[in-house]
């Protein structure tokens, strides 16, 4: 493990992953916990398994840093909701439009490694404080200042197995438990020898380190894939943006998780299990770029009414909406930019010109509203914007990149930038301004991707709020998105609503952030045939997700020391 | 050629029109826009330098007190000092003040109302020259240093209060508005509201477009219909009882103000003006007595039973049946209001997204309140 450097080839990734089947708990560990979050949810009749999918190169071996909410998801469901800090650890780099592609690359420097063991610390306090220890410690010691092992490893051994994500070995638990019983004598004190043991794990790479392993493929001679409790761990980061519960587990355990049709039963579970919400909840948030939102501030002399509710409350509207239409109601990805139906808080309908009762409530804008789709939504609008006005650019830019998986250049470094940001005082309206960049060659070759879309939405200022005029001039809306025409910001959600690479991007997006790392150009006959699967079966996110984790090529491993069209062609010519 | 003149003139006539009338209808949601009581000071006229109070300030609670009980003279008991001046506070009579001089203001001016339609020898005349201004009861604070307009602690926390305590929240709703600058018929309702008010990020500006429940628990109590009309922009209502909640410091108290008529010059975005009417003086009182501690009072030079006194002495309506006495004094309080969504017990609420168009209330499909 490399915890220092910032990036990590992948072979000595690949070599690090399976040193680190091996690797003995990094500093000092004790206790164990018995009590686990399993979902044990729903039994779901397993639906039929679907097409494996064509031949892919799989996915390279990685080893991933969990994330602040997957550290506290996976803490919260092994220990319960109230166990959770108010901690913060570094943010991840944004790598090919997702954060979950830069935890691939991601190291941890010495202030980090003291954070996570600050809040290591704090949480094994809590766990076995005595508000807690008699429902999370599966037992009592005979003496409470001293040592007894037993009990230390029976909830050692049952903690570690939800943490690290698959049993300890009978080594690692000794050892485990050997340091829990020496502070514990140490300290006069059970329980305290078992909280130290605990922060052990959890500073431990088997807990903070998500490690690909892989195994010879017996279907595919010669190839390998994801050892059962790495695809365990990879389903349900992905799935569940935490760690693998016991159900999970278990089937990890019996091997069940590898076949075809284990597989599907797993996969079927984790699909109806509520946390499925807090799964895809994490992946917008990441592919939406909404960790932009904890520096997000408007100039209130401008947008009195925007604050930092405000801001907390755009990004969990927009979240909610996209969870309530593609989980709770399976409805069409590409309706998502056309709906009217969303959810309402006091502080988004200050902005909204609306009227709205405390707390969060369903809400449907009338026919004929402008408020059509995520683009009419406060945290597109506001979050693409400057502080103290609206930008067709950012906005386009946003739409494209973000929306559509294309690039949009950077502006050159030595551009001018005095025309648009110090205009005539007779330019009244943000068309007219924008029109500034097409009279410099050197800049209208990109702001003629991205302004035309942005103009549609400028019937809503940098807060989000709707208006018809600019200092006094009225707003044209008109603008064209790759070839199509509108008249207004309805039209830009339809004219999106029909690009046939929005919901490529978003296939893209997905498999990139299931497999935790930016897909290629090898991807693309397995990527091509998810977007004809998506679109057969109605762009309905559940079975997008179900097809994916249940393609053989999510759980392969690419052998990258094989040339790829070779790799390739082997791989298609044994099946 | 004519022709085609007078018909652009009258298109262009429709156009400016048609504009004016959105204008006038901004944030107008079915006949019906809602303001909030933001700021509420008991309207009284000051100059600079206080040259209607030629006498000074009135001495407060702790200017009383040593004159009443001055030092060295003899050993004082509790009793017969301190806990006898709280219960005449509590127990104000009409012979309690012990005598003391009250200063009254020495002027002609006055901010309020004309109440009875009439100019008597007691009324003042407004700033802008209206004749006839009924406030009695500046009579009684315009010289009592804790009502002097942002200069003391009653004056500022009462208003703070407004604000910051979700208990004094008072709103009301017109309806039936065709517009907001010329209408001929209005009905007005006073509600009291549930709901904290929504700020800028400092907490201290209240933002329009707000929503707030109206508060059904205490009936009619808090729910007081009023008729009215707009006047170049002036909504002018006629006289109606209102009772509204006004605590300070967290000790439930309300205002009754009979005969309360309102001033208010409205905005899509707020409303600010007069409410003019006359208190009950057992009311005000109480509402005074419970919000302000004798800290408070001494801080701000407020005598409670010296201001009785001259309550008792300055009353000008609403006589007793049986003794005849005045009950209420003509006072006129400067109010703000900010637009806010006034959302009614049998409304799954919630409307349209522009504030140019009036658009009835949509319902909201699967709310559950």
């Amino acid at each position: 493990m490399n915890f220092m450097g910032n990036s990590v080839s992948r072979i000595s990734i690949k070599k690090a992953a399976r040193a680190s089947a091996a690797t003995a708990l990094c500093t000092a560990v004790l206790a164990l916990s018995a009590c686990s979050g399993q979902s044990g949810e729903s039994k779901v009749a397993a639906a039929p398994a679907v097409a494996s999918g064509p031949a892919d190169l799989g996915t390279a071996l990685r080893v991933r840093l969990i994330t602040e909410e997957q550290y506290f998801n996976t803490l919260s469901y092994v220990f319960g909701p109230d166990i959770r800090l108010a901690a913060h650890f570094a943010p991840m780099r944004r790598t090919e439009g997702l954060l979950q592609g830069g935890a691939a690359s991601a190291g941890v420097t010495a202030s980090q490694l003291e954070q996570y063991q600050r809040t290591a610390s704090g949480i094994a306090t809590k766990v076995v404080d005595p508000e807690h220890r008699n429902l999370l410690v599966p037992c009592k010691p005979a003496d409470e200042k001293a040592a007894d092992r037993a009990c230390a490893a029976k909830f050692l051994k049952a903690a570690g197995r939800l943490l690290y994500r698959k049993p300890l070995t009978d080594a690692l638990l000794a050892g485990i438990v050997e340091k829990a019983a020496a502070n514990a004598d140490q300290l006069k004190d059970f329980y305290a020898g078992l909280g130290i043991a605990l922060e052990g794990m959890l500073i431990s790479p088997n807990f903070l380190m998500v490690a690909d392993r892989a195994e010879p493929d017996p279907r595919h001679k010669g190839e390998q894939r994801l050892d059962a409790y790495s695809l365990a761990s990879r389903l349900s980061f992905f799935l569940w943006n935490a760690a693998p519960d016991d159900f999970v587990l278990k089937a990890a355990e019996s091997g069940e998780i590898l076949t075809p049709k284990g597989r599907a039963k797993v996969v079927d579970m984790m699909l109806a299990s509520p946390r499925l919400t807090a799964g895809m909840r994490a992946f917008f948030d990441d592919m939406f770029a909404f960790d932009d939102f904890d520096n997000l501030a408007k100039d209130p002399k401008v947008y009195p009414s925007f604050t930092g509710v405000t801001v907390q409350d755009a990004r969990e509207q927009t979240l909610r909406t996209v969870v309530d239409h593609l989980i709770a109601k399976k409805g069409d990805y590409r309706d998502l930019f056309t709906t009217r139906s969303t959810f309402m808080s006091p502080a988004l309908a200050a902005i909204y010109n609306v009227p709205a009762v405390p707390s969060w409530r369903p809400y449907e804008f009338p026919e004929g509203s402008p408020r059509t789709g995520l683009l009419t939504q406060i945290s597109f609008l506001a979050g693409h914007a400057h502080p103290g006005r609206s930008s067709p650019t950012l906005r386009g830019k946003a739409l494209r990149e973000v929306l559509l998986c294309q690039t949009v250049p950077r502006p050159p470094a030595n551009v001018d930038f005095s025309a648009v940001e110090n205009p005539s005082s007779t330019i009244k309206t943000q068309r007219e301004r924008v029109a500034l960049h097409l009279k410099n060659p050197v800049c209208a070759g990109c702001h003629k991707i991205t302004d035309p879309m942005g103009l549609a939405l400028e019937n809503f200022d940098g807060s989000g709020a709707y208006r018809t005029t600019e200092k006094g001039e009225s707003i044209d809306p008109s603008g064209s998105l790759d070839g199509k025409a509108f008249t207004d910001v309805v039209g830009l959600g339809k004219a999106l609503h029909d690009h046939p690479q929005l919901p490529q991007c978003l296939v893209r997006r997905v498999y990139a952030y299931g497999t935790g790392g930016p897909t290629s150009s090898d991807d693309k006959p397995l990527l091509d045939y998810f977007d004809k699967q998506f679109a057969a079966e109605g762009y309905r996110l559940p079975d997008l997700l179900r097809t994916m984790v249940l393609s053989e090529a999510f759980g392969e491993v690419r052998d990258e020391r094989a040339p790829a069209a070779t790799s390739a062609a082997a791989g298609a010519a044994q099946r | 050629m004519t022709k085609q003149i007078l018909f652009g003139a009258v298109a262009l006539g429709a156009l400016i029109a048609g504009a004016a009338q959105a204008a006038d209808l901004e944030n107008v949601r079915g006949g019906r826009i809602g303001y909030v009581l933001t700021t509420l000071h008991w309207a009284t006229y000051q100059t600079a330098g206080a040259k209607e109070c030629p006498n000074g300030f009135n001495d407060g609670p702790r200017e009383q007190f040593k004159i009443l009980f001055p030092e060295g003279k003899r050993k004082y008991s509790l009793m017969e000092t301190q806990i006898a001046r709280e219960s005449e506070g509590w127990h104000p009579q009409a012979d309690n003040d012990h005598g003391f001089t009250f200063y009254e203001p020495q002027t002609k001016i006055g901010l309020g109302l004309n109440l009875d339609g009439k100019v008597g020898p007691n009324d003042f005349t407004s700033p802008d020259g209206e004749q006839g201004i009924d406030n009695q009861l500046y009579r009684a604070l315009g010289c009592v240093r804790s009502y002097r307009d942002g200069q003391t602690a009653n004056d500022f926390f009462d208003n703070q209060e407004i604000q910051k305590t979700s208990y004094n929240r008072s709103m009301f709703e017109i309806s039936g508005v065709d517009s907001l600058a010329n209408d001929d018929s209005v009905e007005v309702t006073w509600y009291r509201g549930l709901d904290a008010l929504m700020t800028d990020a400092t907490g201290e500006n209240v933002v329009p477009g707000g929503s707030q429940r109206i508060d059904t628990r205490f009936g009619k109590k808090f729910i007081q219909k009023m008729h009215g009309k707009i006047v170049d922009g002036v909504l002018i209502t006629e006289p109606t009882d209102i009772t509204f909640p006004w605590a300070t410091f967290g000790l439930p108290a309300d205002e009754l103000i009979r005969g309360m008529r309102m001033k208010l010059k409205l905005t899509p975005t707020g409303a600010l003006g007069l409410m003019g009417g006359y208190a009950d003086i057992d009311m005000w009182y109480n509402q005074t007595m419970r919000s302000e501690s004798t800290h408070h009072q001494s801080y701000g030079a407020l005598s409670p039973p010296s201001l009785y006194k001259a309550f008792l002495r300055l009353a000008d309506g609403y006589p007793d049946a049986k003794t005849g006495k005045n009950t209420a004094i003509s006072s006129a309080l400067r109010a703000g209001f900010t637009q806010v969504y006034v959302l009614h017990p049998d409304q799954t609420v919630a409307g349209d997204m522009g504030t140019d168009k009036q658009t009835d209330f949509a319902p909201v499909r699967d709310a559950k309140r």
